[in-house]
């Protein structure tokens, strides 16, 4: 589903590496969580297999296309949720979303039940009409993330997605990831909090300082220590 | 103290970008000529318009010496300076103390609210000097020199110079912190930007009628009119704004008396600001606060309204064309920059034909109608709709415009070429509005047939399109995406004066085109012809040469 070979990406002309000859292997079907300290090169690596920015080297394929040679296709194929929710504040919620299915050209019927279905979910409905500037941090963050599943993609790209939500919406969110991923797909998400991650993710990776310093499930992580909290494993690693 | 100047230095930082330009020199290195050429622009422009104002205050002075009222240049300096002040100070005070991002960090912090404010207004003030250094400079030197005037009168100049903006801009300050504490301004923020828009729209024309039906002016002129009384104006006004008459006395009388009216205006700007101080820590805090509470409608959209609204599918290029109307009308800084401009410009014209009472109406009209001179004027019409209609940011901003959100741009899965394709729809639909005004005065002017000026808005409309498509290519080749305030996108970007730079290029082509035409005797159909295809050939090419640039450059511009 998501194959990252020898990426890298530096800054300031290379003075600084944000991430370092990165390798990554998602399958299909599994909630993937994705780790790291403020700075790790997260959100680095999650704008280069979106197509936010450009790698310096190495290559991204998902669901079998190359970010950098069929962007299209992998776009088509994504949803992705960015850590902050900067959003046309100029518009409404309901506009946003006819916006967003219009682009992801959703069938009329297809785009009429996933609209209403998630609006009511996050309890957007009444606020559907209003405009986003009027929004919280967190309903933005949902409009946003409805916006960017409207067209039922198979890869959904989650960066940090429960800041900001209630606990009632992120426990929903939590929910879909997982039926999601039931249904074969794949969730592929950046957390601080662990305790979710330990929770949710079928297989975890961390990084520090743009290197790659675990990868596994939660049992391969813990090496055995049945005892050993995720929160112990990614201290040690990131000192 | 120490608190105060801290968050004063902070605040110039952040006002001047000492700190971002530092970076840009030091670490980025990426197109460093800007600035530099930024900078070099604002001193060119400064300079042009002290000297244009020297020559006006020299012949102001001298027709007062010969009157025996040399000092009415400084009334005239100092009272046009503080009313400029005055004017860009609501609207500077208006953003600054309470549509900046930076209230959110400041309100928490263990501060005064006369500390932000206090730093704020010296931050206004400073910027204040660059507007009033042209008004009021040339006046303080061409009086000290031509009244051969000792030390104290350059101190005393000085210390005038550095005061002046104080009194306008507390009366700015004052009259905005009263009208916020009772209106809801940010519920009714797009209002106020529209309101101030039209304001400042009605100051311009007033001051093209007025200038149109004032004398030219010459020396001989001005004593005429000083002496038939025409001058009395200002010396009424400055009567009634003593602080203007106050500055005029301290420089132009000597001794002890010049000293105290110096004392009289310093001490009178002291008391304000204590007054402004006093009243900030009383009810800036609450008017702000008070703007911070959203409102939302909170109507449930039923069933029903979303399947017959937002159900109906269409195509990206329509999605993306709705979404930047939308954006665009919505948010009044870009309305105002991109429609307000092509609108008023016509009227603008208009004016001096209608308010210069020496221009016979009907012998111009049978000019403009001799069979003779209707192509050129028609011509001449045609290049005014072209220029009036694209002197504005719709194009030149479009990609900035799009700002921090144009990761959602890159993130669709809709191919470059159409998203441009969007824009340049976008900006030929609002230019042809400024056609269809411009081309409307013309009409009224000229009298021409119907069908003429249809032709006219044919090719006007035909020529718009290329003349989008260069100003959209340079900003997507060079997009200013990092910016907090959607003014920032459009004022201080220079894509927006490259634009016109290009626009200007190639109106000049066709122009010659056209002159050279009509020096060949070429019938006019011919002219009107050639002259289309000539523009549908840039529009063509500039087209082909945007959708190559965008499919190359779209996914390279990180957002």
């Amino acid at each position: 589903m998501v194959k990252i070979e020898n990426l890298s990406k530096g800054y300031n002309k290379g003075s600084v590496k944000a991430v370092d000859n990165l390798n990554l292997h998602v399958r299909p079907g599994e909630i993937f969580g994705f780790l790291g300290p403020n700075g790790a090169g997260k959100t680095t690596t999650i704008k280069m297999m979106v197509g936010l920015i450009n790698p310096d080297s190495g290559s991204i394929s998902i669901n079998g296309y190359d970010i950098s040679r069929q962007p299209l296709d992998v776009k088509r194929s994504i949803g992705y949720v960015p850590d902050n929710p900067d959003v046309y504040e100029k518009l409404t919620g309901m506009e946003y979303l006819k916006f967003m299915a219009d682009v992801y050209r959703v069938p009329s019927k297809v785009r009429k039940e996933r609209i209403e279905y998630f609006l009511d979910m996050f309890g957007l409905t009444n606020a559907a009409s209003d405009l986003i500037k009027s929004y919280s941090h967190g309903m933005k963050q949902k409009i946003v993330l409805i916006g960017a599943i409207i067209h039922d993609p198979a890869l959904w790209i989650l960066d940090e997605p429960m800041v900001g939500l209630d606990p009632k919406s992120a426990h929903q969110l939590k929910e879909l990831m997982r039926q999601h991923c039931d249904k074969g797909n794949t969730v592929f998400f950046s957390t601080h909090v662990l305790e979710v991650a330990e929770r949710l993710c079928d297989r975890l990776a961390i990084i520090n300082k743009g290197k790659l310093v675990a990868i596994g499930t939660m049992d391969e992580l813990r090496k055995g220590d049945q005892a050993d909290s995720l929160e112990n494993i990614f201290l040690e690693l990131t000192e | 103290m120490r608190t105060f100047f801290n968050l004063l230095k902070i605040n110039l930082n952040l006002n001047f970008g000492i700190s971002a330009l530092k970076y840009r020199f030091t670490k980025e290195k990426k197109r460093l000529w800007e600035p530099i050429l930024i900078g070099l622009c604002v001193i060119l422009g400064l300079g042009f318009m002290t000297v244009t104002i020297s020559f006006l205050m020299f012949a102001i002075f001298l027709a007062g010496k010969q009157v025996n009222k040399p000092e009415m240049v400084l009334t005239l300096a100092v009272l046009a300076g503080q009313f400029l002040i005055l004017f860009f100070g609501i609207l500077y005070v208006m953003s600054s103390f309470y549509f900046s991002p930076d209230l959110n960090i400041l309100i928490p912090l263990p501060l005064k609210p006369s500390q932000v404010l206090g730093s704020k207004f010296a931050v206004i003030m400073i910027n204040e000097y660059l507007t009033l250094l042209p008004m009021l400079l040339p006046a303080i030197v061409i009086y000290g020199a031509g009244m051969r005037m000792g030390f104290l009168y350059w101190l005393k100049g000085l210390l005038i110079f550095l005061a002046a903006p104080v009194i306008p801009l507390i009366i700015g300050s004052l009259l905005i912190m009263i009208l916020m504490r009772f209106i809801n301004f940010r519920k009714s923020k797009d209002l106020l930007a529209v309101i101030g828009g039209i304001f400042g729209v009605i100051i311009s024309l007033s001051v093209n009628y007025f200038m149109q039906s004032f004398p030219k002016v010459n020396e001989e002129e001005i004593v005429n009119n000083l002496l038939s009384g025409q001058f009395n104006l200002i010396e009424m006004i400055g009567q009634r704004f003593p602080p203007s008459i106050w500055a005029t006395y301290a420089l132009s009388r000597p001794g002890l008396e010049g000293l105290g009216y110096l004392a009289l205006f310093l001490g009178m700007s002291v008391i304000l600001f204590a007054a402004l101080m006093w009243l900030g820590n009383q009810i800036f805090y609450k008017s702000v606060l008070s703007g911070q509470e959203v409102s939302r409608k909170h109507k449930a959209l039923t069933k029903e309204e979303i399947g017959r609204k937002y159900v109906k599918t269409s195509s990206a290029v329509s999605a993306l064309f709705w979404r930047e109307w939308k954006l665009f009308l919505r948010t009044p800084v870009y309305a105002m920059n991109g429609i307000a401009g092509m609108v008023i410009a016509p009227f603008a014209m208009l004016i001096p034909i209608l308010a210069n009472k020496e221009i016979d109406k009907d012998k111009m009209l049978s000019f403009i109608q001799n069979p003779d001179y209707i192509l050129p004027i028609s011509l001449v019409g045609l290049a005014i709709m072209l220029f009036t209609s694209s002197m504005n940011i719709v194009a030149s901003t479009s990609v900035s415009r799009e700002g921090q959100m144009f990761w959602i741009s890159k993130m669709i899965p809709v191919h470059p070429k159409e998203q441009v394709t969007a824009k340049l729809i976008h900006g030929i639909a609002i230019q042809t509005i400024g056609v269809l005004v411009t081309g409307a005065v013309f009409a009224f002017v000229t009298r021409i047939s119907f069908l003429h000026l249809l032709a006219l808005l044919l090719l006007g409309v035909i020529g718009t399109v290329g003349l989008v498509a260069i100003n959209l290519l340079i900003d997507v080749l060079r997009p200013k995406l990092d910016w907090k305030n959607p003014q920032e996108a459009v004022k201080s970007n220079m894509n927006g004066f490259l634009g016109m730079l290009a626009t200007f290029a190639i109106l000049g082509v066709l122009s010659a085109a056209a002159v050279g035409m009509v020096l060949l005797n070429l019938p006019h159909w011919l002219i009107y012809l050639l002259l289309g295809i000539l523009m549908i050939i840039f529009a063509v090419a500039l087209s082909i040469g945007l959708f190559a640039v965008a499919e190359y450059k779209y996914p390279h511009i990180e957002a």
